[in-house]
């Protein structure tokens, strides 16, 4: 429907203007006779005399204005039409990172490409194809071709990405093809139950399952720990029924920090220590082995610096100041934290001195020279105060309630946090997590970090007082506050990122993209210097902008895709069907209803043609 | 406007031969003792009848008697005039179909009829009735006896537009409490009024000893039912206000047609029942056959 077309709504108005104009000259005209005593028997008309009166003949017009609307709006309808000799295929498939698995030497979805293909070819001519695959979303590679060679050449480009499916891009990518009379569904597992069914209700969905049950070990964690402090941990999970062996290296700035044989017992994992490491950095753990799955073998992390970095804490309540140094300390014990009253702090030494990070709660910046700034709980600007804010506060929540992170799900139970400000956050700040206001609905900002040309920013907007970081009750405001510092204090040329999201680099400027394939893509940069971009490939990516490089890795883990042990195996081939005793299949497509409603349009018109001709027969008149 | 030929010589020519006949009220039997109102005979002796115990002895033909052994009344024509008065319907109804003309016919055949009754010198006037916005329900002129007076009708004749209700009966009494003596009132109307209104009308007429002539006038096309033209209508009584929805066609042409004769012969049956004189003028653009054809059936003779 397109009545909210402007045009289309000027159209059907027009319309109904003409028609109001059409009854208005319908209505009857008033004569004056010198009695009515001459007309006692001449009869009265059909119906008496208005200016809109409901007779068969207004029906038959407001059904010929009707239709002509919904003709002029675009009206469709879904149709189930007979196949003939020309059918519409859909090949949809998997590209989550199982499709990546090898069984046999073959990837899985070179055998799905082989079988899609085998479909292509035996196709008559003129039958046509869509390709459409899903993994994080559904996407429509090519639609409704003829052209086999096309169709081939999409089937070709397809990859895999190392992320795992979405059950809502696999129910779009069915929902895309349902127009077609058959749609064969290429995966290396079934899809969820009732899914298919739900977006295809006549459940008309060859599956052709690629690949079976098989082995797979993968990095399921990797902590570097804290340089010359404490252990890091690398957790590796053996997915097979069977025990697996494996070879594990971990790296440190190109250094090998671990590298040993593991037996891993079947669907266990085990928890390997290494180090303490020498110095901060960049974290490589691998499975030397060669498995199934290859996407989930690599995990990047990034260790801590052990440079002594200067921290500046903030706050004008000493216990603030003790439980932010606190937290400053367990994300680096590294750390030398100076906490300063903010009212003495122009006056203290430590006004005077350059800082690697400053926490502030409650405060301005009061000039602090950093590197890294958090404001926790911004102060408001007062009136005529200058320069303007950084994060400008737009008001206060009475009582702040956390409500989700912004790469995961909801939390299962709001955690309450107390009062928080409403900080109207720059374009170039990414919210790490939101919140509302306790019974309220709009979500406000509860964390976030970006970059601009002064340094790493970033914004805890709900209060920390009376020891809220260490209630044991609100233990996720803890977190998010660790994970916030941590994000802040990333080295600006090296990310760590999982695959599948989109990652902001702020690079101020255009910037070719180096994938680990080493393919390359130019990003332009949004209004804030920053470009983005989703890693679909576990591995090393590289952000070249003029002569800076960033760096960015990408791990894959997610324990319902790797687990490949856990597939049933796939059912025997089953013959094809013969075209002479194939079902009759029904294709729906989606057709304009426009000649339809014209042609109803006519008829309404003749019908009531008809009936004025008959009424003036009857009446023996010239005119009606 | 048709009422401007009144005053056309051409018209009025034709009309300067004619006799308004009187029939009842211009002889009397003077003599008669129940004919006391009438005071006074004429000279010129009418007729002879036989003499009846009652009789004035005084008209008694003692000539005769003496002759002829033989007793016998003189009867005289009465030296007396006429008073005639033309009522012309000047109500709203009157004006419609427009373009038919019906007030001018009207006032034509009332004019005409003036001219015709002023040839004995008997005084005559014409009168419009109407219910006017200001109540009144009769307008009339002066009394005219000469025709050399017959331009002074003009003004009135001219003058006159359509408007209000009918009101016969209501314009009659009006008339009536005039008190005048009894004379010869000519009623030109289109009489779409209810039945009962101009019966009761006429009849009050007749009481008062009036000779009464009715002329019946109709427009052209509202005759012969072609008005108004087929079609779906709200048809609204231009006196009344009333309003109808009517569906207008061929069957119903007709049976409009058939309404106004029925509706005149309804009028005319009236009429004759009553001794009172009918005259149809349907047309106006009949106006010389309805002189030529139906004068005479109001007693103008040649």
């Amino acid at each position: 429907m397109g009545l909210l077309n402007p045009g289309n709504l000027i159209y059907g108005l027009g319309l109904a203007l003409l028609v109001l104009i059409y009854l208005r000259s319908r209505a009857r005209p008033t004569i004056d006779v010198s009695s009515l005593i001459l007309f006692e028997t001449a009869p009265a008309p059909v119906a008496k005399s208005r200016l809109l009166r409901l007779d068969l003949l207004f029906w038959l017009e407001a059904l010929t204005l009707g239709a002509l609307t919904l003709a002029l709006a675009g009206l469709y309808v879904r149709r189930a039409v007979p196949v003939g000799l020309h059918r519409s295929h859909a090949l949809v498939f998997d590209l989550g990172a199982g499709m990546s698995a090898v069984d046999g030497g073959v990837a899985r979805l070179d055998v799905a490409k082989k079988e899609a293909l085998e479909i292509v070819d035996d196709a008559p001519a003129g039958d046509d194809f869509s390709v459409i695959s899903y993994a994080v979303e559904a996407e429509t590679r090519r639609a409704h071709s003829r052209n086999k060679s096309e169709v081939r050449g999409a089937i070709a480009a397809l990859a895999p990405a190392a992320v795992a499916v979405r059950p809502a891009a696999l129910r779009a990518a069915i929902i895309d093809a349902r127009g077609a009379a058959t749609i064969d569904l290429f995966a290396d597992r079934p899809p969820p139950t009732g899914l298919v069914d739900e977006a295809r209700p006549d459940r008309r969905v060859n599956f052709h399952q690629v690949g079976g049950p098989a082995d797979n070990l993968a990095i399921v964690t990797l902590d570097p720990g804290v340089p010359r402090g404490s252990e890091g941990r690398c957790v590796v999970r053996n997915f097979s029924m069977r025990p697996q062996q494996c070879e594990l290296r971990i790296e440190a700035g190109g250094r090998e920090v671990f590298h040993s044989p593991l037996i891993l017992e079947p669907r266990a994992q085990m928890i390997v220590p290494f180090g303490p490491l020498a110095a901060g950095g960049l974290v490589h753990a691998r499975i030397l082995t060669s498995d199934a799955l290859a996407a989930d073998n690599d995990r990047y992390a990034l260790a801590p610096s052990i440079v002594q970095a200067r921290t500046l804490v903030m706050s004008p309540e000493p216990e603030v100041r003790d439980d932010l140094a606190r937290v400053v300390l367990a994300v680096n014990p590294n750390f030398l934290v100076t906490a300063v009253d903010p009212a003495l702090f122009v006056r203290s030494k430590a006004a005077a001195q350059r800082y690697d990070l400053a926490v502030l709660h409650d405060c301005d910046d009061r000039g602090v020279r950093a590197a890294a700034k958090l404001f926790v709980f911004p102060e408001p600007r007062l009136d005529g105060a200058a320069p303007a804010p950084l994060l400008p506060v737009t008001g206060t929540a009475a009582l702040a309630e956390f409500q989700s992170r912004t790469d995961d799900a909801p939390l299962t139970a709001p955690v309450v946090l107390g009062p928080a400000r409403l900080v109207q956050l720059p374009g170039w700040m990414d919210p790490l997590a939101r919140g509302t206001n306790a019974g309220g609905h709009d979500s406000f900002p509860l964390a976030a970090t970006g970059r601009n040309a002064g340094g790493e920013v970033g914004v805890i907007t709900f209060d920390i007082r009376n020891h809220l970081l260490l209630d044991p009750d609100r233990m996720d405001a803890l977190v998010l506050t660790i994970d916030t510092l941590r994000t802040m204090l990333v080295p600006p040329d090296l990310k760590v990122v999982p695959t599948g999201r989109s990652v902001p680099v702020s690079v101020f400027g255009q910037a070719t993209l180096v994938k680990p394939d080493g393919s390359r893509d130019v990003l332009p940069p949004d209004p804030w210097g920053r470009v983005h971009f989703r890693p679909l490939e576990a591995g090393r990516y590289f952000v070249v902008a003029g002569p800076r490089m960033i760096e960015v890795d990408a791990n894959y883990y997610d324990a319902a895709e790797s687990d490949l042990a856990l597939i049933p195996p796939p059912p025997l081939p089953h013959a094809t069907p013969r075209a002479g005793n194939a079902p009759v299949y029904r294709e729906v497509r989606i057709a304009p209803a426009t000649m339809l409603l014209i042609l109803l349009a006519l008829l309404f018109i003749l019908a009531e043609s008809a009936l004025i001709v008959r009424q003036a027969s009857r009446w023996g008149l010239r005119h009606v | 406007m048709l009422e401007t030929r009144a005053f056309e010589p051409e018209f009025i020519q034709r009309l300067d031969n004619l006799v308004l006949g009187v029939t009842r009220a211009r002889t009397i039997r003077a003599g008669r003792r129940n004919v006391g109102r009438i005071q006074g005979g004429g000279i010129e002796v009418e007729n002879f009848r036989q003499y009846a115990e009652g009789d004035d002895l005084r008209f008694l033909d003692w000539s005769a008697f003496a002759r002829l052994d033989h007793l016998a009344i003189r009867t005289f024509r009465a030296d007396r005039q006429v008073e005639l008065t033309v009522m012309i319907d000047a109500s709203a109804s009157m004006a419609v179909p427009e373009g038919d003309d019906k007030l001018g016919l009207a006032l034509a055949l009332g004019a005409g009829l003036a001219y015709i009754g002023m040839s004995e010198n008997d005084p005559v006037r014409l009168a419009a009735f109407a219910r006017r916005r200001d109540g009144r329900m009769l307008e009339t002129t002066p009394f005219h006896r000469r025709r050399e007076s017959y331009p002074g009708f003009r003004d009135f004749v001219t003058g006159i537009r359509c408007g209000g209700e009918t009101r016969l009966a209501a314009a009659v009494g009006e008339l009536l409490l005039e008190r005048r003596q009894a004379g010869i009132v000519v009623i030109i109307s289109d009489f779409l009024v209810n039945p009962g209104d101009y019966e009761d009308a006429l009849a009050q007429l007749l009481a008062a000893h009036h000779e009464v002539k009715v002329v019946h006038v109709m427009g052209d096309r509202e005759a012969v039912g072609a008005y108004p033209p087929p079609g779906a209508y709200r048809a609204r009584d231009c006196e009344t206000g009333e309003m109808r929805e009517v569906m207008i066609g061929a069957r119903e042409a007709e049976a409009s047609r058939q309404r106004v004769e029925l509706h005149a012969n309804r009028l005319c049956d009236f009429c004759t029942r009553r001794g009172i004189s009918y005259a149809r003028a349907f047309g106006a653009s009949k106006l010389d056959a309805v002189v030529a054809q139906e004068f005479p059936r109001l007693g103008v003779i040649t």
